[in-house]
């Protein structure tokens, strides 16, 4: 984390703290680059696929499929059971469901044979009709495909690097480009990882890290210690258990939890700043209750919005400020975890309250220390004197490193027609990025893992009495499957699971 | 004396002629230790390849591993007749580090030879659990430990041994061509003040590190009882001179018992296995015949232990210190306040043949000595038992290890290496693991040879190293095989195929002899006929219903099976096999076991392959020490480079394991190795060129007319 520096006060305070508060929690992390996170990014015998173009309202999506077996998704989804099409040329084809041959989508198909694709590997694309619909079938299409796997975060770029298909100027984005594919893949699993779904693949994961630990204690442990034999009686219990729920949750054709699709925007700030003010504004209804009392707000409250074409859903909060009330703690801390999962943050600060600049090093930590998109409004602008605005205006163009700040006023609508323009690039920047809001791609990574995490458990259950080294494999591979959707297990952390149930010395 | 020494060398050579079969009899050289090695004013003066600091496991394996590779070598130890010593238990290997003892011995080392030589009762533990995880363990006489190891060392070529107290590391400018700050050039002794040169120096100081005893109240200087402090000059050298940061840890040893005094029959009998199994490939059988092994004893601690400890805690300064102890290996005191209730195992174990003591294992303690007699005294065996010794706490520094390559060379020092519990590990085995690779490593080094590493995804060895240069230690380290990615495919059965080819080439590590190798191609060539031959028998299951009746094959599965498929079927063993196809199979009968385990095995080893590849990739690539991560000119967070620049990565592969490297951070790097690597490829293929050009135009000088 970056160091803060002290804040002196006015506005920047006010910001500052808004960032401050929300990052309350410890940041979660969910895709990271260690033994089970990042390899498959350096493992390029599997074949991937990936849906290769944006979110939000269009005509046309393309779904890429990079690897050996690509040409086998071609054959058996586009047709051609005899020989394959000439490369890189667009043809015209029934795209269908290799499973039951029903006809998804009628859409163009383009094979690019090794080496000479984006990826350098054999690589197919399907060009289909941009609804969710059609999309999503299509991916489930390809998940049925065998070989095939759905692409981690900047995995195509990464295989076309090492290919060395990618210059070194293209190069030099690259990371860039993957940090952002990553930290909105971290955004939507905090998203889903919140809700129902979440708490169930932790469970899943919590007992699996136990059996684990069992399995290990017994291995490493038990002949001359005292582990009871009961322990892998018990393990055996919770992996048969384990392995019937997964099985019976992969069944399970209902969308377990209806995933909340948009750009979030969140508007965040101190207490009485105009939070609820702007919401209003933006959806031009009294959605949300405004009153000069402080904390006046405390719950999210939230509303769907179309905003020049694209979907948004936009989240008032709760006042960013200790109090004693219960009620009202309650909502921060909700207000905290909306900010946590945001796509965009609005942080709004009242521009009247005062507006003594402090040094200049404090402010760009606003938009670094959140790591993500937002915009600072300075609200009230008609309680703002004339003097005191071009001081201001004077202070904000001495700052370099801001985020995009804009003067607004919800009483006289001053500024608002600017914000929105701003409002809206900064969503269509969003919605350009091939992985916001993609639940499908999310979904279809998650049935892949629980599938690999089902077969292993499998394992387990064949080896138990003949192998247990072998057995534990299992569990091994069930824990780094799992993990892959709920995080990373070490080593280590088993090892603390081992020595916080047993008493072992030797 | 260098005469003793060569005398010394040509014994060894006919004990090496001898050394296929396990020694019937230990040279009586041992007696001759003393006089050997006690004047030291000679060496003043002498350029040595590599010193070695210490004795023990660690000293002792990387002294010998120096010379293997052919590097004039001086071990420097407090008292010769301790070298070898089993300081705490007495036994070796067992779950974990039973596979650490089999790669050591794949690599030549000495401690498997040396528990072959010494154990009195032999166990595979786990046997029931599958042979990955097998764990074979002995119990050692103690005195023929020692005397094993000790002359095995006087019969080791290029290897001098001599008794004195290390007061400072000799350093000096690095060489500029190397990362470094510093460079070692020798030691200097504690009175007298001799400094001796050398190329490369491995510290393996064990407790010794600013070591304090703890009995009850009372501290005191020292590494081990009975044995004198070393000097602080040392500790001072690599704290101040060289700026490396240390850390505190504890450990214990229990009391002795006298054995007459206890009643084993209120005890449990333990027994060995009937067919003791050896540690070492080279041997067939161990010293000890199967009949004259000695049994172990347990018993378990009563509410009356718990009592004495609670009662006593304030007279107890160890347990008080908050140092962190090993949560695997705890003291009776930790056991009863962490799991209080319960009733503890404790083994009684025997020291040797002639031994008059017991070990109890499981009762490591720092109460006051009348105390401890009041505890073990709570135990029924132990009603009426005497103590010999009694036990004590130690504490003592330890380098952080993430200041190490994975070659165990302080990344800061030029030639200067460490090992064994001065990185922060526990247990004889894994001082012995790391004594032997920072051994070669150093003769390497001394030899102008580039140092090697093992990967983690080879052995335990590489397990090991990489846990500790990369992530560093918190409480001392042991080995589990759970910390082990591939802990199917890095097994104690195939540790010599895994490493003494490696072992072997002098380009690789040289530290392996040309006897071993033999036997390791020798078996490695058989194997892979058998499996050959295994997968030539392709028969349809109602056929192999005739060959192996009492098999039940299930004829709906497939139509055509090779006998590498029914071998792994879990009732079929491969001597059915050999009966029913003798004159295929039969003249790898000795590999039975062992081909039963490859089979089982194959399709698991096959699955890991493709994961190890990759991480042996991008272990392959080498980020340079002397990077300076905040102005690499690539895209990375201040975060990911404040990270890297405290752990100093050696790969990329250990970068990779960094808590809080993200993907992108990782292909940045990756970029930047493969950028470098070019450059630098470029520039050898330039100088290579220039060469060339050179040596042409001395051609065509030399040719000119005058």
């Amino acid at each position: 984390m970056l160091p803060l520096r002290p804040v002196c006060g006015g506005i920047w305070r006010a910001a500052v703290h808004t960032v401050r508060m929300s990052r309350g929690a410890p940041p979660y992390r969910l895709f990271s680059s260690t033994c089970d996170g990042a390899p498959a990014a350096l493992a390029d015998a599997d074949t991937i696929f990936a849906l290769s173009s944006g979110h939000g309202r269009c005509g046309v999506a393309v779904v890429r499929v990079s690897g050996p077996a690509s040409a086998t998704a071609l054959r058996c989804m586009a047709g051609f059971t005899q020989r394959l099409p000439p490369p890189r040329t667009a043809l015209l084809r029934s795209i269908t469901d290799p499973r039951s041959t029903e006809v998804l989508d009628r859409g163009l198909v383009l094979w690019f044979p090794a080496p000479r694709s984006f990826s350098g590997e054999d690589s197919v694309e399907f060009h289909i009709h941009g609804g969710p619909a059609v999309v999503t079938a299509v991916l489930q299409a390809l998940g049925s495909v065998p070989g095939l796997r759905p692409a981690e975060a900047g995995e195509f770029t990464r295989r076309a690097f090492q290919a060395g298909k990618l210059g070194l100027t293209e190069v030099e984005g690259l990371g860039d480009l993957i940090h952002a594919e990553t930290e909105a893949q971290r955004r939507q699993a905090l998203r889903q990882m919140s809700g129902e779904l979440g708490r169930l693949y932790q469970d899943w994961s919590d007992r699996l890290k136990r059996c684990l630990a069992h399995v290990e204690a017994f291995i490493d442990f038990s002949e001359d210690e005292l582990i009871e034999d009961g322990v892998l009686n018990r393990v055996d219990v919770s992996v048969s258990d384990l392995q019937a729920e997964i099985e019976r949750h992969l069944k399970d054709e209902r969308r377990g939890e209806r995933l909340r699709s948009g750009v979030q925007v969140v508007i965040a700030g101190a207490t009485n700043a105009g939070k609820s003010s702007l919401l209003n504004k933006l959806c031009q209804r009294p959605a949300a209750i405004v009153s000069p009392i402080a904390g006046t707000t405390r719950d999210v409250v939230e509303t769907a919005l179309d905003l020049g074409g694209f979907p948004v859903l936009l989240s008032d909060t709760a006042g960013l400020r200790d109090s004693s009330d219960l009620v009202e703690r309650e909502g921060v801390r909700r207000a905290r975890e909306r900010v946590e999962q945001a796509d965009l943050t609005l942080v709004v600060v009242d521009s009247h309250l005062r507006s003594v600049l402090p040094d200049t090093g404090t402010v760009p930590c606003v938009c670094l220390l959140m790591h993500r998109l937002c915009l600072l409004v300075l609200n009230k602008a008609d309680l703002l004197p004339e003097k005191q605005r071009q001081k201001l205006d004077t202070e904000l163009r001495g700052v370099s490193g801001l985020p995009a700040v804009r003067l607004i006023s919800c009483q006289t609508n001053e500024g608002l027609k600017a914000f929105l323009t701003v409002l809206h690039s900064s969503v269509k920047t969003l919605c350009g990025d091939p992985l916001f809001g993609a639940p499908t791609l999310t979904q279809a990574r998650h049935r892949a893992h629980l599938q690999r995490c089902a077969a292993a458990l499998a394992q387990y259950q064949r080896y138990r009495d003949t192998d247990l080294a072998l057995a534990a494999e299992g569990v091994r591979l069930a824990v780094t499957s799992l993990g892959r959707i709920t995080g990373r297990v070490g080593a280590e952390e088993i090892l603390d699971i081992i020595f916080k149930d047993f008493c072992i010395g030797k | 004396m260098l005469s003793i020494v060569f005398f010394s060398a040509s014994v060894n050579q006919l004990l090496r002629c001898a050394s296929h079969m396990l020694r019937k009899k230990l040279p009586f050289l041992h007696s001759l230790l003393s006089p050997v090695s006690r004047h030291v004013g000679h060496l003043t003066g002498h350029q040595y390849d590599v010193i070695v600091v210490g004795g023990g496991h660690a000293g002792t394996e990387a002294a010998a591993a120096a010379a293997r590779v052919g590097a004039e070598t001086l071990l420097i130890t407090q008292k010769i007749h301790t070298i070898g010593a089993l300081s705490c238990n007495p036994s070796l290997g067992g779950v974990g580090k039973g596979q650490l003892v089999k790669e050591v011995d794949a690599l030549d080392g000495l401690c498997g030879r040396a528990g072959d030589w010494a154990g009195i009762h032999f166990s595979i533990l786990n046997r029931r659990k599958g042979p990955a995880v097998w764990g074979p363990r002995a119990q050692l006489d103690r005195q023929r430990y020692r005397d094993f190891i000790q002359s095995e060392l006087l019969s080791t070529p290029r290897l001098t041994m001599v008794e004195g107290s290390v007061e400072e590391l000799l350093v000096t400018e690095p060489n500029p061509e190397e990362p470094g700050h510093h460079r070692v050039t020798g030691i200097r002794l504690a009175n007298g003040s001799h400094a001796i040169s050398a190329r490369s120096v491995v510290l393996t100081t064990g407790t010794f590190l600013s070591g304090s005893l703890f009995v009850g109240q009372t501290t005191s200087p020292g590494g081990r009882i009975g044995d004198a402090p070393s000097s602080a000059g040392l500790s001072h050298t690599l704290r101040e001179r060289l700026g490396l940061r240390t850390g505190r840890l504890r450990t214990g040893t229990p009391p002795r018992i006298v054995k007459d005094s206890v009643d084993l029959s209120l005890a449990k009998l333990h027994l060995p296995d009937s067919h003791p199994t050896p540690f070492s490939f080279l041997n067939t059988h161990t010293h000890c015949k199967p009949e004259e092994q000695l049994p172990c004893y347990l018993t378990f601690t009563t509410p009356g232990v718990e009592r004495v400890v609670r009662e006593s805690l304030q007279l107890n300064c160890h347990i008080q210190q908050d140092t962190k102890g090993p949560r695997y290996c705890p003291s009776i005191e930790s056991r009863v306040l962490r799991f209080p209730g319960r009733s503890h195992q404790v083994w009684l174990e025997p020291e040797g043949v002639t031994s008059d003591l017991l070990y109890p294992q499981g009762l490591s303690m720092t109460m006051p000595p009348d105390i401890q007699l009041r505890l073990i005294r709570e135990i029924p065996p132990m009603r009426r038992a005497e103590i010999h010794t009694p036990g004590y706490g130690v504490q003592y520094d330890f380098v952080c290890p993430t200041q190490l390559s994975p070659a165990l060379q302080v990344k800061s020092t030029q030639g200067l290496f460490l090992a064994g519990q001065i990185n922060g590990t526990t247990g004889y085995e894994e001082a012995a693991a790391q004594g032997l690779w920072a051994g070669a490593n150093a003769a390497r080094s001394a030899l102008s040879m580039p140092t090697v590493t093992l990967s983690r995804t080879e052995s335990y060895i590489g397990v090991l190293i990489d846990d500790l240069v990369s992530r560093g230690v918190t409480e001392p380290y042991r080995m589990f095989t759970s910390r082990a990615e591939f802990r199917t495919s890095l097994r104690p059965d195939n540790a010599d195929l895994r490493l003494t080819p490696k072992g072997r080439c002098f380009e690789e590590v040289g530290c392996v002899s040309s006897v071993r190798y033999q036997e390791s191609l020798r078996v490695r060539n058989s194997l892979q006929d058998a499996l050959t031959a295994l997968q030539a028998l392709f028969l349809s299951t109602s056929s192999w219903k005739k060959k192996l009746p009492s098999v039940p094959i299930s004829e709906t599965k497939s139509t055509l099976l090779t006998g590498l498929d029914l071998l792994q079927y879990n009732d079929v063993t491969f001597e059915m096999l050999a009966s029913a196809f003798p004159e295929s199979l039969s003249s790898f009968m000795e590999f039975a076991q062992r081909l039963k385990i490859e089979a089982v095995y194959k399709p698991h080893c096959d699955l890991n392959k493709k994961e190890i590849e990759r991480i042996q990739r991008e272990e392959n690539m080498s980020l340079p020490q002397d990077i300076d991560y905040f102005s690499l000119p690539v895209s990375l967070s201040d975060e990911v480079r404040e990270i890297l620049d405290r752990v100093r990565p050696s790969t990329l592969g250990a970068a990779t394991r960094l808590e809080g490297i993200t993907p992108a951070a990782v292909v940045n790097l990756l970029n930047y190795v493969r950028v470098t690597e070019k450059k630098k490829e470029t520039h050898r293929n330039q100088r290579q060129q220039e060469a060339q050009r050179d040596e042409e135009l001395c051609a065509n000088s030399a040719s000119l007319p005058q």
